[in-house]
C-alpha cells in the first residue's frame, strides 16, 4: 500500500491538477473582472443619475473578453458604431415623428444594412456595425410612443452605452491585465520553429500530399491568426504599433516563403511519379545544404537564431555553383531543363527563406527592417453575395416583426425588435448560426429564470448597493464562468444578457410581475424569430461557392495591376481558404477537396505573377510577349472555367509560349505545364468531372 | 471659460472639447513614450497611461475652468 503514495510524490507534480487549476484560475479572473466591470458601470450610472442603469449593465456584459487587447479593439470600434447610430436613430426620429409605418421601415432597412456590412468585415470592426444598428434601434424604440422627447432619450442611452464601453475598457486593462502581446510573441516564435523544422525535416527527400496539406492547413491559420492578433494588440500596446508594418512585412515574407515551399515539393513529387529518378536525386543533392543552414549553432542564446541568417545567405550564395556542378551529371537535354526549373525555384525559396529569418531576426531585437516595404495590406476575401444575404434576412425579420406590432398594437413590440436587431447581427458570420441561436435563446431562458428568482424573491428585502450585490451576484457569476467553457459556445453569454437585461436595474428600483413577464415573452418571441430567419434563410451552401472564389484567384493573379499583387494574392487565398475551412468538418472531403484546390492555386497563381513580373521587366521581342500573355490567359481560363478543351488550349499556349521565351521565363512556363499536367491534381480532377456534360452539351 | 457651449442650440458640457483635445494630445504623448521605449520599464504601463491622462485632463479643465 505504501508504495503507490511514494510513487505519487516522487512524481515531479500531477499535471493534470495544474492544468486544471491554471485554467480554472484563468476562467475566476475573468469571472471577476466581468462581474467587477458590471457592478461598476452599474453604479456610476446610477451615481450620474442615467435613466436606465440596465443598458451601461448590458453593454458591459457584451463587450467583455478575457483579453484585454480584445476589449479595447472592441470598444474603440463600438464607439464609433454607437456615435454613428445614435445619430441615424435621431435623424430617423426627425424624419418620421408621425408616420411609423415609414419609420418602422426605415429602421428596418438600416439594421439590415448593418447586418450586411458586419458579415463583410472581420473581427471588431464588425462590431462595430453591429453596434451602428442596436444603437439605432436602442435610442429610437423607446421614444417612439412620445417623439419630443426622443433627444433627450437619445443623450441618455448614448452616455449609457459610452460608459459601459469605458468601464470595461477600463476594468480589463488595469485589473490583471491578460495581455494579448505575449501571446501573439508565442504564437509568432511557435509558428516560426515549427515552419524552419518542417522545412529542416523535408531536406530528406519528398514529402507525401497529406502531410502537404496539413502542413499547409497549419500555414494559413498561423498567418491570418498572426494578422488578426496584430490588428488587436496595436490598441494594447503602442510599441507594437510602432513595429506594426513591420510584422505585416513579417508576414508578408512568411507567406511567400511558405508558397515557394510548397510549389518545390509539388514539383519534386510531379518529377517523382514521372520517373526522372535521376533529375529527382540532383535536386534533393541541391537541397540538401539547406538543412544544415536551417540547424542553429549549438549553445548561442535565442534559439541560435543569429546564426541562421548568414548560414542562409551562405547556402543561397554558394547555390549556382553546386547546381552547374549537378547539371552537369544529368544525362540529356530534357532533364537539364526539368532540373533548371526546381533550381530556379529552390532559388527563389532559399531567398525568400532568407529574407523571412532576416526580418524576424530584426523583429525580436527591435532593429529596423532593410529591403524594400511594399505597400502591405493584408487583403481579405469578402463575400457579397452571403452579406446580401445577411441583409435580406436581416430586413425580412424586422419587418415581419415591425409589422406584427403594427397590426396587433403589442405593447412590448419594441423589445422584441431590439433582440433580435442584436442577434441577427452578431450571429450572421458565425459558422453555424441556428446552433448559436438556439443555445444562446437556452442561456438567455435560463438567465431570465434566474432573473426572476433575484427579483422577486431577494430584492425586495435589500437595501443599499451592497445588498444589491449581495442579491444579485450568486446567480450573476454563472453567466461569464459558463462563457468561459469551450464545450458551451453562446450559452453563457446568452445567459449574462438575459439575466441584466430582465433585470432592468433602475434607480429607484421598479417591481412589475406583469411588465416583467411580458417583456420576457417578448425577448424570446425576437430571440427566436431571429433564428427563425436562420433557418428559412440559410447561409449560402458554401464550399463549392467558395472554391470557385478560391479558384478565380489565378484570373486575378493574370489580369490584375502588378503593383503588390503577389502580396495581396497570398493574403487573400489565405483568407478565403481559412473561411471556407472554419465552415467544413475538418477532415471531411471538402475540407480535403479545399485544402488541395488551394495549394494547386497558389503555384499556378503566385507562377503567373512571377512570369508576368520576368515579363514586365525583361526586354522581350512584342511578338514573345504577346505568346507568353496568351498562355498567362489561357491557364486563368482553366482555372476559372475547368474543361477538357480549355486544358487542352492552355497546355498548347504554355508549349508555344515555352518555345519563343527567353531561359529566365522558362522557368515559369515549366512549372506553369508541369502542374497543368499533374494527374492528381484537384484541376485533373475537375477536368475530368467537367468532360461528359461537355460532350452531352456538344452540338 | 463657459460651463456649457452652445451647438446649434444644443447645450454641452464645456470641457468636452477639453477632453477631446486631451485625447488627441494623448494619442501623441502615446506615440513619442512608445518610440523612446518607455513602457518597457514601467510596471503597469496601462496605468501609467490612464495616470497620464488623468493628469492632462485635469491640468487642462483645472485652470481652463477658474
Amino acid at each position: 500500500m505504501s508504495a503507490v503514495p511514494a510513487l505519487d510524490a516522487a512524481a515531479p507534480r500531477k499535471p493534470w491538477l495544474a492544468d486544471f487549476l491554471a485554467g480554472e484560475r484563468r476562467a475566476w479572473l475573468f469571472v471577476l473582472k466581468s462581474v467587477l466591470a458590471i457592478y461598476l458601470g452599474g453604479w456610476l450610472a446610477m451615481w450620474l443619475q442615467l435613466e436606465q442603469p440596465a443598458t451601461t449593465m448590458i453593454t458591459v456584459s457584451i463587450v467583455m473578453h478575457p483579453h484585454s487587447g480584445m476589449v479595447l479593439a472592441k470598444s474603440f470600434y463600438r464607439a464609433l458604431g454607437t456615435l454613428a447610430g445614435s445619430l441615424v436613430g435621431l435623424g430617423m426620429m426627425a424624419l418620421f415623428p408621425q408616420q411609423r409605418e415609414l419609420f418602422l421601415l426605415s429602421l428596418s432597412l438600416w439594421v439590415a444594412l448593418c447586418a450586411g456590412g458586419a458579415m463583410l468585415y472581420r473581427n471588431f470592426m464588425a462590431y462595430g456595425f453591429v453596434l451602428a444598428g442596436y444603437t439605432a434601434a436602442i435610442v429610437a424604440l423607446p421614444a417612439v410612443s412620445n417623439p419630443l422627447n426622443v433627444f433627450d432619450s437619445a443623450v441618455m442611452r448614448v452616455s449609457e452605452v459610452l460608459l459601459g464601453i469605458a468601464v470595461s475598457a477600463l476594468v480589463s486593462e488595469l485589473v490583471l491585465p491578460e495581455r494579448l502581446r505575449p501571446m501573439l510573441r508565442r504564437n509568432a516564435r511557435a509558428h516560426f520553429g515549427e515552419f524552419v523544422a518542417f522545412v529542416r525535416g523535408s531536406t530528406a527527400g519528398s514529402i507525401p500530399r497529406e502531410a502537404m496539406e496539413d502542413a499547409q492547413l497549419a500555414s494559413v491559420r498561423a498567418a491570418v491568426q498572426l494578422e488578426d492578433l496584430r490588428a488587436s494588440v496595436i490598441f494594447e500596446d503602442p510599441e507594437i504599433r510602432l513595429r506594426s508594418r513591420r510584422m505585416r512585412l513579417l508576414n508578408q515574407r512568411y507567406m511567400a516563403a511558405a508558397t515557394s515551399f510548397h510549389s518545390l515539393h509539388h514539383l519534386i513529387n510531379r518529377m517523382q511519379r514521372g520517373g526522372s529518378d535521376a533529375v529527382v536525386q540532383a535536386l534533393i543533392a541541391l537541397y540538401r545544404p539547406l538543412g544544415v543552414a536551417l540547424t542553429p549553432a549549438p549553445g548561442q542564446p535565442d534559439d541560435g537564431l543569429d546564426s541562421l541568417a548568414p548560414q542562409l545567405l551562405a547556402c543561397a550564395q554558394a547555390l549556382p555553383a553546386r547546381a552547374a556542378a549537378l547539371r552537369a551529371g544529368l544525362a540529356d537535354a530534357a532533364a537539364a531543363t526539368e532540373f533548371d526549373t526546381g533550381a530556379a525555384l529552390l532559388a527563389r525559396f532559399v531567398d525568400e527563406l532568407h529574407a523571412f529569418v532576416a526580418t524576424e531576426v530584426a523583429l525580436r531585437a527591435g532593429a529596423a527592417v532593410h529591403g524594400s516595404v511594399e505597400r502591405v495590406h493584408f487583403s481579405r476575401g469578402n463575400d457579397l453575395a452571403g452579406a446580401g444575404l445577411a441583409v435580406l434576412r436581416t430586413f425580412l425579420t424586422m419587418a415581419a416583426l415591425s409589422a406584427f406590432w403594427l397590426a396587433s398594437g403589442w405593447a412590448f413590440g419594441s423589445s422584441a425588435m431590439l433582440l433580435a436587431t442584436i442577434f441577427s447581427g452578431l450571429m450572421g458570420a458565425s459558422p453555424n448560426p441556428i446552433g448559436a441561436v438556439t443555445r444562446t435563446l437556452y442561456g438567455y431562458a435560463a438567465g431570465m429564470i434566474g432573473a426572476a428568482v433575484v427579483v422577486f424573491g431577494l430584492l425586495p428585502g435589500s437595501d443599499g448597493f451592497v445588498m444589491l450585490v449581495a442579491a444579485t451576484l450568486p446567480l450573476l457569476l454563472i453567466g461569464p464562468y459558463l462563457s468561459t467553457r469551450d464545450t458551451l459556445p453562446g450559452v453563457g453569454a446568452g445567459y449574462t444578457l438575459g439575466f441584466v437585461y430582465i433585470l432592468a436595474l433602475k434607480n429607484p428600483m421598479v417591481y412589475d410581475p406583469e411588465h416583467f413577464f411580458n417583456d420576457a415573452i417578448a425577448q424570446l418571441a425576437g430571440l427566436a424569430l431571429s433564428g427563425a430567419a436562420f433557418m428559412l434563410l440559410p447561409g449560402l451552401a458554401g464550399w463549392q461557392r467558395r472554391l470557385r472564389q478560391l479558384r478565380r484567384l489565378v484570373w486575378l493573379a493574370a489580369t490584375a495591376p502588378l503593383e503588390g499583387l503577389s502580396w495581396r494574392f497570398e493574403s487573400l487565398g489565405r483568407d478565403l481558404l481559412l473561411q471556407a475551412v472554419t465552415h467544413t468538418r475538418p477532415g471531411s472531403a471538402e475540407s480535403r477537396t479545399l485544402l488541395a484546390w488551394s495549394l494547386a492555386v497558389q503555384e499556378s497563381g503566385r507562377a503567373v505573377i512571377e512570369l508576368r513580373q520576368d515579363l514586365a521587366a525583361g526586354e522581350l521581342p512584342p511578338a514573345a510577349r504577346a505568346t507568353c500573355g496568351a498562355a498567362v490567359q489561357a491557364v486563368a481560363q482553366l482555372y476559372r472555367w475547368p474543361g477538357t478543351a480549355r486544358r487542352e488550349a492552355a497546355d498548347r499556349a504554355v508549349d508555344a509560349a515555352i518555345a519563343v521565351a527567353p531561359p529566365a521565363v522558362r522557368n515559369h512556363l515549366y512549372q506553369l505545364r508541369s502542374a497543368l499536367r499533374d494527374d492528381e491534381s484537384p484541376l485533373a480532377a475537375a477536368v475530368r468531372a467537367a468532360a461528359p456534360r461537355e460532350n452531352a452539351h456538344a452540338p | 471659460m463657459p460651463r456649457e457651449i452652445a451647438f446649434y442650440g444644443m447645450l454641452m458640457p464645456g470641457l468636452l472639447p477639453v477632453f477631446v483635445g486631451c485625447l488627441l494630445l494623448m494619442v501623441l504623448l502615446d506615440l513619442l513614450l512608445g518610440h523612446l521605449g518607455a513602457y518597457r520599464r514601467v510596471w503597469h504601463p496601462a496605468l501609467l497611461r490612464l495616470a497620464l491622462f488623468v493628469c492632462l485632463f485635469g491640468i487642462a479643465g483645472l485652470s481652463l475652468i477658474r
